[in-house]
């Protein structure tokens, strides 16, 4: 690292990224493949597959379609359950310097809390970030949608732990920063955003939708000046940090969610392109960026 | 589990020729030190078409074989991403991420026929290679194409000597006049006893199809490359699902990308697979 290199950033609660460059949840598993190919410790933070109460197949294929500049997908949260990356995921992560951050969905309040309850005495998770804002299941976005909604969630779960919540915002919504602002009231110690777009393909040989549930989430670097201008909107609205993500491929496009208030960014798609991007933006992000 | 990727690498090689073999299919030949030491016969290559935004994701080949530093893919310009590839020019760049996935696994004795579907070829050539050193000289290539300049050059197949190779074509135009099925069917009468196939996910399943209804014994070793569209080729979108059969011949998802490409045919849920909304679409 350089004498100008990123530096720390503070989420709250005792959470401290060593540097703002994350991996996007559901661009990287669990770490486990990354970690084969790129220098992931060197990275300010892991932000996981979203993780639910039961394990879950996922979506028929198919699951993913590209789309210009960015792709479409629905994943439906596969995912193998809460005591699964508490009981076999988590002591993998021993000796790991970047910190894991658990991605939370759920279908109720009941299932975000039983999640983090079981998440609370395992030590090699270092934060929660809570997924309100799924579009690929059934019930995901309810709570992203309506401010009352995703404040009561934030409540319970901030009853049920100590760790650093950060919430994840769905663009999805009229007003992200009702959104943004209701989650601050209720005790979150910051926000991500944005998750995907609603999207939909149409396969033109056929007429029909390319993903058998019709939309899917659009992400990649499409998004980029959406996702921008929903991030600057949160950064208006609250006090608590803002982490930016959304069609982020370089420094570059990284930096433009800096400049508008973010303190931290995810790269998600382009890790899909190239495994090194994350820690490409790293290197290419300075300390006065920000 | 957790796939093993410690094989695989970035690595930027340089395009050597795209040689058009007719029919429009392409052979793309690149010095990719890392790559042509690392792949094993099956497995594949992500690589980047172009250097835009649009196509943004790489694009899944098969490794269809390597030479000292280079490797050859073998394919047809379909879409965007394919006829960027077909584009390339001796001395460009070739973005890669490979070798991926799990390769077959290469007997060491026995009767061995490889089937092969349209661009089903593309493993073959690296596949035949690991067989003959390790003795296998019992090798019998089905090859089906719709059309005769489609097939993929016996000569091809492996070199300096070349394995006995039976073609069909759905027009006619050379050898067989019917599906590669028809072939397999008669080649099951000398009774292999390892069977390896690649092609279109339908052609395989039709493979099997023709296995089954044989009635005779499924070989101990039977294998398919199998296709699903790809998010990263490396296990993190959970994008490439393909349903397999698991514990109790329950049905489950499984990746193309890490638990295959190539999986036991034997295990593949071939009436989930037809029954895939988007089978054809992608
Ligand atoms: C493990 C694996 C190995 C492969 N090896 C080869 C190979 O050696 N040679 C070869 O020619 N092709 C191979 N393919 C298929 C190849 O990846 C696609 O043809 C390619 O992605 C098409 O890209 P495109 O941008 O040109 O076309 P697109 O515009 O993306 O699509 C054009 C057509 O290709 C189909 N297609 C797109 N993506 C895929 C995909 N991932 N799998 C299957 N069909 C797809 C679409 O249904 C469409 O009909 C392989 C696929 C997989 C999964
Ligand atoms: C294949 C895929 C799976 C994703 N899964 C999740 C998930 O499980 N939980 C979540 O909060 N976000 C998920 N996301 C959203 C990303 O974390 C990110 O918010 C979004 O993709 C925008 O960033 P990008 O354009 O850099 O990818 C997923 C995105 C993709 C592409
Ligand atoms: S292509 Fe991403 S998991 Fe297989």
């Amino acid at each position: 690292m350089t004498e100008n290199a990123p530096g720390s950033v503070d989420l709250g609660r005792g959470l401290t990224l060593p540097n703002p460059v994350g991996l996007a949840s559901g661009t990287a598993g669990y770490g486990f493949e990354l970690e084969q190919l790129i220098d992931i410790n060197r990275l300010g933070a892991l932000y996981t597959k979203g993780t639910t109460m039961d394990a879950r197949a996922g979506n028929p294929p198919p699951r993913v379609a590209e789309t210009g500049g960015g792709m479409l997908n629905s994943i439906g949260l596969q995912n193998p359950g809460v005591d699964s990356v508490a009981t076999t995921y988590a002591p993998r992560w021993t000796g790991w310097s970047i910190p894991i951050i658990v991605n939370i969905a759920g279908g109720s309040v009941d299932e975000y809390v039983h999640c983090v309850s079981v998440l609370e005495p395992v030590s090699e998770v270092a934060g929660i970030e809570l997924n309100i804002s799924c579009p690929n299941i059934a019930q995901g976005l309810d709570f992203g949608r309506d401010p009352a909604e995703a404040a009561r969630l934030v409540a319970a779960v901030r009853a049920v732990t100590q760790r650093c919540v950060i919430v994840k915002l769905s663009p999805n919504v009229t007003d992200i920063a009702a959104v943004a602002r209701a989650v601050e009231d209720a005790g979150a110690d910051a926000v991500s955003a944005v998750n995907t777009y609603i999207g939909r393909k149409i396969h033109r040989a056929t007429g029909r939708s390319v993903l058998p549930l019709g939309t899917g989430g659009l992400s990649g670097p499409a998004i980029q000046p959406l996702a921008l201008a929903a991030v600057a909107a949160v950064c208006a609205a609250v006090h608590i940090p803002v982490i930016g993500v959304g069609g982020i491929i370089d420094a570059a496009s990284a930096r433009d969610f800096l400049i508008v208030g973010a303190c931290a960014v995810q790269v998600g798609t382009a890790t899909f392109v190239n495994p090194e991007t994350a820690l490409q933006v790293l290197d290419g992000l300075r300390v006065d960026d920000y | 589990m957790t796939a093993d990727l410690s094989r695989a690498a970035l690595e930027t090689g340089e395009v050597l020729v795209v040689e058009r073999l007719g029919g429009g299919l392409l052979e793309l030949v690149a010095r990719l030190p890392h790559l042509a030491a690392n792949a094993m016969p099956g497995t594949f290559a992500q690589l980047r078409c172009g250097t835009s935004t649009t196509p943004l994701l790489r694009r899944p080949f098969s490794v269809a074989w390597t030479h000292d530093d280079t490797c050859g893919f073998v394919f047809e310009a379909v879409g965007a991403g394919t006829r960027l590839l077909a584009a390339l020019q001796p001395g460009d760049p070739l973005d890669t991420l490979g070798p991926l996935g799990n390769g077959f696994s290469v007997v060491d004795s026995g009767s061995v026929v490889c089937v092969s579907g349209g661009l089903g070829c593309a493993p073959f050539p690296l596949l035949i290679n690991a067989l003959r050193r390790r003795g296998v000289e019992d090798i019998l290539v089905l090859n089906g194409a719709r059309t005769a300049t489609r097939l993929y050059p016996a000569e091809r197949f492996a070199r300096p000597a070349v394995p006995v190779v039976a073609e069909a074509t759905d027009d006619g135009t050379r050898g067989h006049h019917g599906p590669v099925t028809e072939l397999l069917q008669q080649a099951l009468s000398s009774r292999p006893t390892a069977i390896y196939a690649c092609g279109p996910n339908a052609m395989l399943g039709a493979v099997m199809g023709t296995l089954l209804e044989s009635g005779a014994d499924l070989p101990p070793t039977l294998e398919a490359s199998l296709e699903a569209p790809m998010g990263c080729g490396f296990g993190t979108c959970l994008g490439c699902a393909l349903p397999v059969l698991g514990e109790d011949r329950v049905t489950v998802w499984k990746l193309c990308c890490t638990d295959g490409p190539v999986m036991p045919m034997r295990d593949v849920d071939w009436d989930g697979l037809r029954a895939l909304p988007g089978a054809d679409v992608a």
